[in-house]
């Protein structure tokens, strides 16, 4: 009962795993190349989910100082700001996997594993 | 903080980025240029390396705080026994790869692309310095991925098929590492409040008995994520086809270097970060132990059934990665030593037999092991070099492999687990069993023409990387009395944390 009433809590905890797996999962099952890109890109936006909600707090705002400079509370922008480096990292990756992609399709004529796997098998 | 040695570790860090923002700017107008530039700031940078490592030995290890800001605000870089030890090791061997780079490339990279190939090499070279000095969760983060992206392109140059399919499938797993990596990451920020290693080195104890979970699940992520990076043994299975099919240039520094950095930033931060009472809660040692001696036994007898000469070094590769591994996790002073030496014997030894694998291809194209027959009457210097390297694989005294075999095998006895001076034997075994047949094949096989050596035809800048390793492998078998030094105070800052 102490897991379940923690995970109704902290639902974006769980949420963010949920991501986190379904991402992984399609990204080292599917056969299918770009789906593979899709993938990783959903296990990342789990990650960063994830990271982004432990700095979080109920009811807090961004780590802006208003004008009177009391009263309001505040997110902890650490994790936020590190997300952003960590979103960078991840649309370079995808950009990298993607052209080579590309290039295996240009010599394959195909972007299926399987298809390129069962090529490779057949020229040996 | 007047004297400006304290500042080096940066300035090895950045001299290398700086050079690969500016060798395909120079490529473009100066072209002769951008090699000789990549060529110089390895050399100079180990240099600076050495001398760093004097005034280490002067005082004590301490921390260089970027910009001056201290800790929970800024970020650190550890300079100790450990991290210049690692980065010494990156710069001397990276500068003689690029050595035998010059000329080796012209078979295997278009021409326009040879400057790009050296922007990538150093971000490779910088992202693997930062990683040994790194003492931040998120710089290690930040630099993995780099070191990822840098080390799949170095893959993917050579416009080859198979180049591409290795340098994707690596590039998939790798991210599924990072992931992990990152995940990890954010559960030990989520308890210990802090991303500066000795900050949650402090806060640990606290938060493993209110947080015990959250605690291990990161510390199996870690292992997983690492564990991909480095091809610890069921992880694996990017590396052959990785290794194999990439320029010789980039196996030598993919199989020398890059796979052991990940090795090293695990160690670090199990030892240095999780400490004593993690590990007591949780046979994490042992466990690393035996996938260790699963990987020495099975990643040989994967390199004893291969017929190409670069798959089976490559497979050797994921056999010796066990080594380090296995040394570390003794948690005796002699295994420590022995796994840490090993990364620097190793580094040697694979960079020099994939380089002269690599000069057998360039010069006659046969890649076949059964195709070698005879073909150091063809090319006896490049065969001597690599019979030097195949003895010190086995473990033959006087070889430098025989050193860290020695202290692995010593340090299990201190440990208390002779059983696993049976592997190192058995592995040795193996290793002769497919290094020396090369060997035998190369200098009396029966293909080869009658009676006389020919000369080699290598130009000068491919034979005289291949010497100059061949000679450290002798020299460090014969006197590793100062790298034995080194290797004992970054064995005694690991164990004693």
């Amino acid at each position: 009962m102490n897991i379940i009433s923690g995970l109704i809590q902290n639902y974006f905890y769980f949420a963010s795993i949920v991501i986190f797996l379904i991402g992984t999962h399609v990204m080292l099952t599917h056969s299918n190349l770009i789906k593979k890109i899709m993938g990783m890109n959903i296990m990342e936006t789990g990650i960063f989910l994830f990271v982004v909600s432990i700095g979080y707090i109920r009811g807090g705002s961004a780590p802006i100082v208003p004008i009177d400079g009391r009263g309001v509370r505040f997110i902890n922008p650490l994790p936020s700001a590190l997300i952003l480096t960590g979103i960078v990292v991840g649309v370079s990756l995808t950009a990298f996997a993607l052209s080579l992609v590309i290039e295996l399709y240009k010599y394959y004529g195909t972007t299926d594993s399987d298809e390129i796997m069962e090529m490779r098998r057949r020229e040996r | 903080m007047n004297d400006p040695t304290v500042h080096i570790p940066v300035i090895v860090i950045c001299t290398s980025l700086i050079g690969a923002f500016l060798a395909p700017v120079l490529g473009k107008y100066r072209p002769a240029l951008v090699g000789l530039m990549a060529r110089l700031i390895a050399p100079v940078n180990a240099l600076l390396l050495v001398i760093l490592l004097r005034y280490v030995d002067a005082g004590e290890t301490f921390h260089y705080y970027m910009g001056g800001w201290a800790p929970p605000w800024g970020i650190a870089l550890s300079v100790d026994y450990l991290a210049i030890y690692v980065a010494l090791i990156i710069h001397l061997v990276s500068a003689v790869i690029l050595l035998y780079a010059k000329d080796d490339l012209f078979g295997e990279v278009r021409g326009d692309l040879h400057r790009w190939y050296y922007t990538l090499f150093l971000l490779l070279v910088a992202a693997m310095t930062a990683l040994a000095f790194s003492h931040d969760f998120f710089n290690i983060f930040v630099f993995t991925e780099i070191a990822t992206i840098a080390a799949c392109a170095l893959i993917a140059i050579k416009p080859k098929k198979e180049c591409i399919e290795a340098s994707f499938k690596y590039l998939i797993l790798s991210t599924v590492g990072s992931g992990f990596i990152l995940l990890a990451l954010a559960l030990i920020y989520m308890v210990t409040g802090h991303f500066n290693l000795t900050l949650v080195a402090q806060n640990m104890g606290a938060a493993a008995e209110a947080y015990p979970l959250n605690i291990m699940v990161s510390l199996a992520l870690l292992i997983v994520g690492f564990g991909v990076k480095s091809a610890l043994f069921p992880l694996h299975v990017w590396l052959p086809d990785a290794h194999s099919s990439a320029p010789s240039p980039s196996s030598a520094v993919l199989s020398g270097l890059v796979v052991k950095i990940y090795a090293v930033v695990l160690i670090r931060i199990i030892l240095t970060v999780f400490g004593g009472e993690v590990l007591a809660a949780a046979p994490i040692a042992d466990m690393i132990l035996i996938i260790a001696s699963v990987a020495i036994i099975a990643g040989s007898l994967f390199a004893l059934a291969q017929t190409d000469i670069k798959l089976l070094l490559a497979f050797s590769t994921v056999a010796q990665v066990g080594y380090i591994y296995m040394g570390i996790s003794l948690l005796s002073e002699t295994g420590t030593m022995g796994g840490l030496v090993h990364i620097f014997n190793h580094a040697l030894m694979k960079t020099l037999l994939f380089l002269a694998a690599g000069a057998i291809i360039h010069q006659t194209g046969l890649r076949k092991i059964s195709d070698l027959d005879g073909i150091a009457k063809r090319m006896p210097i490049t065969m001597a070099v690599f019979s030097v390297g195949a003895l010190s694989m086995v473990g033959i005294p006087g070889f430098n492999g025989f050193i860290s075999k020695m202290y692995l095998a010593t340090g299990a006895f201190d440990a208390g687990k002779p059983v696993f001076i049976l592997v190192i034997l058995m592995s040795s075994l193996l290793n002769g069993l497919y290094y020396l047949p090369i060997v035998v094949r190369a200098f009396l096989g029966t293909n080869a023409e009658e009676g006389k050596f020919a000369k080699d035809e290598l130009p000068l800048s491919m034979t005289f990387p291949l010497v100059i390793l061949g000679l450290a492998c002798i020299y460090f078998g014969l006197l590793p009395g100062s790298l034995l030094e080194l290797v004992r105070k970054a064995a005694h800052y690991l164990i004693a944390v």
